[in-house]
C-alpha cells in the first residue's frame, strides 16, 4: 500500500500521544492509589462507591450513636447502683428497728438517720447526666423532676424513654423514666398487701404472704376477721364469708383462700382484723415515710411490728424495682454492645468492599506501567528510525 | 525525416513539468489537503514519411491531483463524527472532573444527618443544635457549589456555541468564495484550489454535520441539518445565535436570514456536540441534582413540621427552597398565566415539560417531545395533573399556539437555602403524647401519633377517647363515632393510629408533649429521612439520587471516552485511506525525480546528437 510521508509520521506522533496519554492515566492512579479518579473511569463502580461512603458512614455514627447511649446507661447503671446500697442500708435499720430490744430513743435515732438516706435518695433520683439533663425525667429533661412537698414527693417528669438508633431498624432506650424506677412500685407481695386494723388488740402479726394459684386470685379486697383467738373467718368487700377456718394461736398458721395464703403468728384478740387488698402504687420515698413514721410513733409493739412488716416488704418490692431497672439497663448495653460489634464488622465489610471498588491494585498497576513505558519507547524509537530512512540520503 | 531538435525540446519540456511537478509535491510534502498531482505524457502525433510514422515526440497531456472523490467524502463524514466525539468528551470530562471533587454531595449529606443524629443524642444541647444548623448550610453550599459549576460549564457551552457559529460562517464564505473562482476557471482542473476547497469543507465537517452536493458548474453545495443551505453556489447563508423562546439567558442555534431555530436538527461536528451535550447531559444532570434538592427539603420539611422545638412550637420550614419554575413562551398572543407546583415528589422525574394550546385543548409534551397525559381541569380546584405536578391556570384566555415551559427542579439545587437561624427552633420533640388508660381491657395500643393540620387551633388541647363499644367511641363527650381498625382517629389537628382491639370502656388520652426538652422523637425520624426512600415511587433515597447522578455522569463521560477513541480510529482509517491515493510520498519523489532528471539528461543529448549531426552535414559542405 501507498503511505503518504506525512501522515507516517503524524501517525508515530499519534502513537506517541496515545502512548503518553495512558502513562499519564496510570500516573494519576499511582499518584491518588485509586482506581476510579472521576465517574466515568467507572460510572457502576463510581456509584457503588457513593453507595458505599454512605454505608460506612451511617455505620460510623450508629457508632457514634452507641458511645453516647452507652454513656447515658452507664451513668444509670451507677446511680441506680447507689439507690440499691441506700436502700441495703435502709433495709439494714429496718430490721435493726423492728428488732425488740430497741427502745423509742433508739428507733427515732434510726429514724432520724433514714431520714437522711431519704434526702440521699431524692438527690439520686434528681441525677444529671454530663450535658445537664436530669436522667430520670423522662423527656422533661429540663427541670428537677423529683419535688419533695409536705404531703411526700411527687414526680413531675414524664414517662418519655430517650431512644437511641443503634443500627439500622434498631432503636434502643437510653433511659427509664424516674416514674417507672421510683415511684410506681407495687406495695405488698406485688400482687396483694395485707395491712392490721389500727384497732388490733391481740399480739397477732402478719408474716409471709403469697399467691399460691394465680388462676383462683380475682385481686378483690377481703378481710381476715378473728371471730376468736382460735378461728377466723375471711371475708368479702361485701361482708359474705368466703372462708373459715381455725386458728393455732400457739403455733400460729396460715390462712389461704382464693389461691392465696397469709402466715400469722401470735395470739390474735376476737375481732381483730386484717385487710387484704391488691397492691397498689407506692414511691419509694413514701415507704421511707412510712418506716419513718412507723419507727417514731409510739404505739403498740404489735401495731409496729405489723407497720414495719408491711412497709419491709414494700421496701424489698422497691429494691426488686432497682434490681430490675438495673438488669434492664445491662440487657440494653449488652444489646448496644453487640450492635457495636456488628457494626465494627460491617465497618470493616464497606471499607473492604470500598477499597475493591475504587482502589488501585499496586501490582497490576506497576505491570501496566512497565508494559506501556516500553510501549511508549518503542514508538519513540520506530519515529526516530523512520526519520532516517529517506531515498534522498542516497541520492548524493 | 523528423526534427530530431523538435523532438528534444518536446523531451526536454516534459522532464521540465515533471520535475516541477517533483518539486511541487515535494514542497507541498505538509501542506494540509494537498493532493500530490501527476503529469501525464502523450506522444505527439507521428509523421507520416511515405510507407511509416515517424514519431515526434512528447506532449504534456495534464497536470492532475490524485483525488478519490468517495475517499475524500468518507474522510468528511469520520471528520464529523470526530470533531463532535472529541467536544463531547471534553465537555463530559469537566463534568466529570466536577463531581469527582471535593463537593461531593454525599459526604455533605452524610455529614448532615449525622448531627442529626447527634441532635437525637443530646436533644437540649444547644451546641449539638448548633452544629446541625452550621451543617445544614454546609450541605445547602454544597448544593450551590455543584449547580454553580454546572452553570458555569453550561455559560461555556453557550460561549463555545457562539464562537463555533462564527467559525462556521467564516469557513462557508471561504468555500462559496472558492467554488468562484473554480467555476470561472477555465480550461483544465485548477487543483490547489479544489485542495483548498476540500481542506475547508474537512474543517467545516469538523465544527458541524453536513452534507456536500457536486453542481454541474464544478461549485459544491453545503447542507446543514435536514436541507438547510449553508453554501449554495456562490453565496453562502450564515448561522447565528438567538435566545431561546421560554428563556433568554439561553442561545439557541438559528438560521440568521429567516431566524427559524435549527438546533434541534443539527447534528455532528463540534456544534452537534455542544448542543447534544447540553440537551442530554447537563440539563439532566442538573434537574437531577434539583431532584435531590427536591426530595430532601420536601421530606425534611414534612417530618420538621411534625416536630416540636424548643420553645414549644412545632416545626417550621427547615429548608428553603425553589419550586418549579414556569416560562411563558416570549411568541403568547394570550394573557392565560401558568402556576405549577409539586403534589407528588414520588412521582417527580428529571424532565422538563412544555404545556401548550392548540386552540381546544392543552397539551403536555415532555423533552423529547412525546406526549403525557393529563388528568384535571387546570382550574385551581381541579388543577391538571401528571409526573407529580399539578398546574393551575389563570389569567384571561390562551390563543392557539400559547405555551409554557415547565422545569420542576432545574433552579432546586440553586436555590435550597437554610430557614431556621435559631438552634432553638430545631423540632427534635414530638409535639404530641397519647397513652391508654392503665385499667383498659382491651389489647388497643397507642400508635403513630402525627400532626394531620398544624394550623389548628386546638391541636394542643387535652382530649380523651373513651370507647363505649369495640367500633365506636367518643372524644371529650362528644358524640359517638364508628371506630374502624386500620383507620386513624383524626381530631383537633391530629391523627392517632391505633393497633390491636380496643374493648368497651377503654379510654386513651392524646395531649401537648410539655417540657420535653429531652425529647428526640422527631429529630429520631428527621434521622431516618437519610435512608428514606423518597423519589421515584418510594425506591430512592435522596443520596440515591446523588448516586443515579453520579451513574448517569459517569457513563455519558464514560461513553464519550469510548466513542472519541472509536472516531479517532474511523478518522485515522479514513485518512490512512485518503492519504494512500492523495498523500506525498518523498521516496516516490525522489525516484520521480531521478526519472525525470534522467529524462531531460537524454532529451538534452538527443538535442546534443541533433546538433552533432547537423554539424556533421555542415562539416560536409564545408569539406
Amino acid at each position: 500500500m501507498r503511505v503518504s510521508t506525512s501522515w507516517m509520521q503524524q501517525q508515530s506522533v499519534n502513537t506517541m500521544m496515545e502512548r503518553q496519554g495512558d502513562l499519564s492515566g496510570i500516573q494519576t492512579q499511582m499518584g491518588t492509589g485509586k482506581r476510579i479518579n472521576q465517574p466515568s473511569d467507572d460510572p457502576v463502580g463510581a456509584t457503588r462507591a457513593v453507595e458505599l461512603t454512605h454505608l460506612g458512614a451511617d455505620t460510623d455514627q450508629y457508632q457514634r450513636n452507641i458511645t453516647s447511649a452507652n454513656a447515658r446507661l452507664g451513668l444509670e447503671d451507677k446511680t441506680l447502683s447507689s439507690v440499691g446500697n441506700v436502700l441495703g442500708r435502709v433495709r439494714t435499720l429496718l430490721l435493726q428497728g423492728m428488732n425488740a430490744s430497741q427502745t423509742a430513743e433508739s428507733r427515732n435515732d434510726i429514724a432520724t438517720e433514714m431520714v437522711q438516706l431519704r434526702d440521699q435518695l431524692l438527690g439520686m433520683a434528681n441525677s444529671k447526666d454530663a450535658q445537664g439533663d436530669y436522667i430520670f425525667a423522662g423527656n422533661r429533661t429540663g427541670a428537677a423532676p423529683f419535688v419533695s412537698q409536705p404531703g411526700g414527693v411527687s414526680y413531675v417528669g414524664d414517662q418519655g424513654q430517650r431512644m437511641v438508633a443503634a443500627g439500622p431498624g434498631l432503636q434502643v432506650a437510653t433511659g427509664d423514666p424516674g416514674s417507672a424506677v421510683f415511684m410506681d412500685t407495687l406495695t405488698g407481695n406485688g400482687s396483694f398487701a395485707v395491712g392490721a386494723a389500727a384497732g388490733n388488740t391481740g399480739s397477732a402479726l402478719v408474716g409471709a404472704t403469697g399467691v399460691t394459684d394465680a388462676s383462683a386470685w380475682n385481686g378483690g379486697n377481703y378481710q381476715i376477721v378473728f371471730t376468736a383467738p382460735n378461728a377466723y373467718e375471711v371475708r368479702d368487700s361485701g361482708g359474705a364469708v368466703v372462708s373459715s377456718g381455725a386458728y393455732d394461736p400457739e403455733k400460729g398458721g396460715t390462712i389461704a383462700f382464693k389461691g392465696v395464703q397469709v402466715a400469722f403468728s401470735g395470739t390474735p384478740a376476737a375481732n381483730d382484723s386484717f385487710a387484704v387488698a391488691p397492691s397498689s402504687k407506692q414511691s419509694m420515698f413514701d415507704t421511707l415515710d412510712g418506716i419513718i413514721g412507723a419507727l417514731r410513733q409510739s404505739t403498740s409493739e404489735t401495731g409496729l411490728q405489723n407497720a414495719l412488716g408491711g412497709q419491709l416488704a414494700n421496701l424489698d418490692q422497691a429494691i426488686g424495682t432497682v434490681t430490675q431497672t438495673r438488669a434492664g439497663v445491662g440487657a440494653r448495653m449488652n444489646a448496644l454492645d453487640q450492635q457495636g460489634s456488628l457494626n465494627g464488622d460491617l465497618t470493616l465489610q464497606y471499607k473492604t468492599a470500598l477499597s475493591d471498588v475504587q482502589d488501585l491494585n499496586y501490582y497490576d498497576a506497576v505491570s501496566k506501567l512497565s508494559l506501556q513505558s516500553s510501549a511508549l519507547q518503542a514508538a519513540q524509537l520506530t519515529f526516530s528510525k523512520l526519520q532516517n530512512m529517506t531515498l534522498f540520503d542516497y541520492l548524493k | 525525416m523528423a526534427d530530431l531538435l523538435s523532438t528534444g525540446v518536446s523531451g526536454l519540456l516534459a522532464a521540465q513539468v515533471g520535475l516541477s511537478t517533483v518539486g511541487h509535491n515535494v514542497s507541498n510534502a505538509n501542506t494540509d489537503g494537498y493532493s500530490r498531482q501527476q503529469v501525464s505524457f502523450a506522444a505527439r502525433a507521428p509523421q507520416q514519411e511515405g510507407r511509416y510514422y515517424v514519431g515526434t515526440g512528447v506532449d504534456t497531456q495534464a497536470v492532475q491531483r490524485a483525488y478519490s472523490q468517495y475517499l475524500n467524502s468518507a474522510l468528511w463524514s469520520a471528520a464529523s463524527a470526530q470533531g463532535r466525539a472529541n467536544a463531547y468528551q471534553g465537555l463530559t470530562g469537566q463534568l466529570n472532573n466536577q463531581l469527582s471533587g471535593s463537593s461531593n454531595l454525599q459526604s455533605s449529606l452524610d455529614s448532615f444527618f449525622g448531627s442529626v443524629q447527634d441532635v437525637a443524642n443530646a436533644p437540649a444541647d444547644a451546641s449539638a443544635r448548633s452544629v446541625l444548623l452550621a451543617r445544614a448550610g454546609g450541605l445547602a453550599s454544597t448544593f450551590h457549589a455543584l449547580s454553580g459549576q454546572f452553570d458555569s460549564l453550561g455559560g461555556q457551552v453557550q460561549r463555545q456555541l457562539a464562537d463555533t457559529v462564527a467559525a462556521i460562517n467564516s469557513d462557508s464564505a471561504g468555500i462559496a468564495k472558492l467554488n468562484e473562482r473554480i467555476r470561472a476557471s477555465t480550461g483544465q482542473q485548477p487543483s490547489d484550489l479544489l485542495d483548498q476547497r476540500d481542506a475547508l469543507i474537512k474543517k467545516l465537517s469538523g465544527e458541524v454535520g453536513i452534507s456536500v452536493a457536486p453542481q454541474n458548474d464544478g461549485t459544491l453545495s453545503v447542507f446543514v441539518g435536514n436541507g438547510q443551505a449553508l453554501v449554495s453556489g456562490t453565496q453562502s447563508y450564515d448561522l447565528g445565535t438567538a435566545p431561546n423562546t421560554y428563556d433568554a439567558t439561553r442561545l439557541e442555534v438559528v438560521d440568521k436570514g429567516t431566524g427559524a431555530v435549527l438546533s434541534s436538527r443539527i447534528g455532528g461536528g463540534t456544534l452537534g456536540a455542544l448542543l447534544d451535550f447540553r440537551s442530554n447531559v447537563l440539563d439532566p444532570a442538573q434537574n437531577q441534582l434539583g431532584r435531590a434538592a427536591l426530595a430532601l427539603a420536601d421530606t425534611f420539611n414534612a417530618q420538621h413540621a411534625q416536630g416540636v422545638d424548643l420553645n414549644g412550637q412545632l416545626g417550621g420550614t427547615f429548608f428553603n427552597i425553589a419550586g418549579p419554575a414556569v416560562q411563558a413562551a416570549g411568541s403568547n398572543t394570550g394573557s392565560a398565566t401558568l402556576t405549577a407546583s409539586i403534589s407528588d415528589i414520588g412521582a417527580l422525574g428529571s424532565q422538563d415539560y412544555v404545556l401548550s394550546y392548540d386552540g381546544s385543548a392543552w397539551n403536555l409534551r415532555d423533552g423529547s417531545g412525546a406526549t403525557v397525559a393529563m388528568t384535571g381541569t387546570g382550574t385551581a380546584a381541579d388543577p391538571f395533573k401528571a409526573g407529580g405536578l399539578s398546574f393551575t391556570l389563570g389569567g384571561g384566555a390562551a390563543n392557539a399556539g400559547d405555551s409554557f415551559r415547565i422545569q420542576p427542579t432545574r433552579n432546586a439545587a440553586g436555590g435550597i437555602g437554610v430557614a431556621i437561624t435559631d438552634p432553638n427552633k430545631v423540632a427534635a420533640a414530638a409535639p404530641l403524647v397519647g397513652s391508654a388508660a392503665g385499667a383498659n381491657t382491651g389489647n388497643a395500643a397507642v400508635g403513630a401519633l402525627t400532626v394531620a393540620d398544624g394550623s389548628n387551633p386546638n391541636l394542643f388541647t387535652a382530649s380523651s377517647i373513651v370507647f363505649s363499644s369495640p367500633t365506636s367511641y367518643s372524644i371529650d363527650g362528644g358524640p359517638a363515632q364508628t371506630f374502624t381498625a386500620g383507620t386513624p382517629i383524626v381530631h383537633n389537628g391530629w391523627s392517632l393510629a391505633l393497633s390491636g382491639s380496643p374493648a368497651n370502656g377503654d379510654s386513651f388520652t392524646v395531649k401537648a408533649n410539655t417540657n420535653a426538652r429531652g425529647d428526640n422523637a422527631n429529630a429520631l425520624k428527621l434521622g431516618a429521612v437519610a435512608n428514606l426512600g423518597v423519589l421515584d415511587g418510594g425506591a430512592t433515597s435522596v443520596g440515591g439520587a446523588y448516586g443515579q447522578l453520579v451513574g448517569q455522569v459517569g457513563s455519558a463521560g464514560s461513553l464519550a471516552d469510548d466513542a472519541a477513541k472509536t472516531q479517532t480510529a474511523v478518522y485515522n482509517q479514513a485518512m490512512a485511506a485518503q492519504q494512500s491515493v492523495s498523500g506525498v510520498n518523498v521516496d516516490e519523489e525522489a525516484a520521480n525525480l531521478v526519472r525525470f532528471q534522467q529524462a531531460y539528461q537524454a532529451s538534452a543529448q538527443v538535442i546534443n546528437a541533433a546538433n552533432t549531426v547537423f554539424n556533421a552535414l555542415l562539416g560536409a559542405f564545408k569539406g
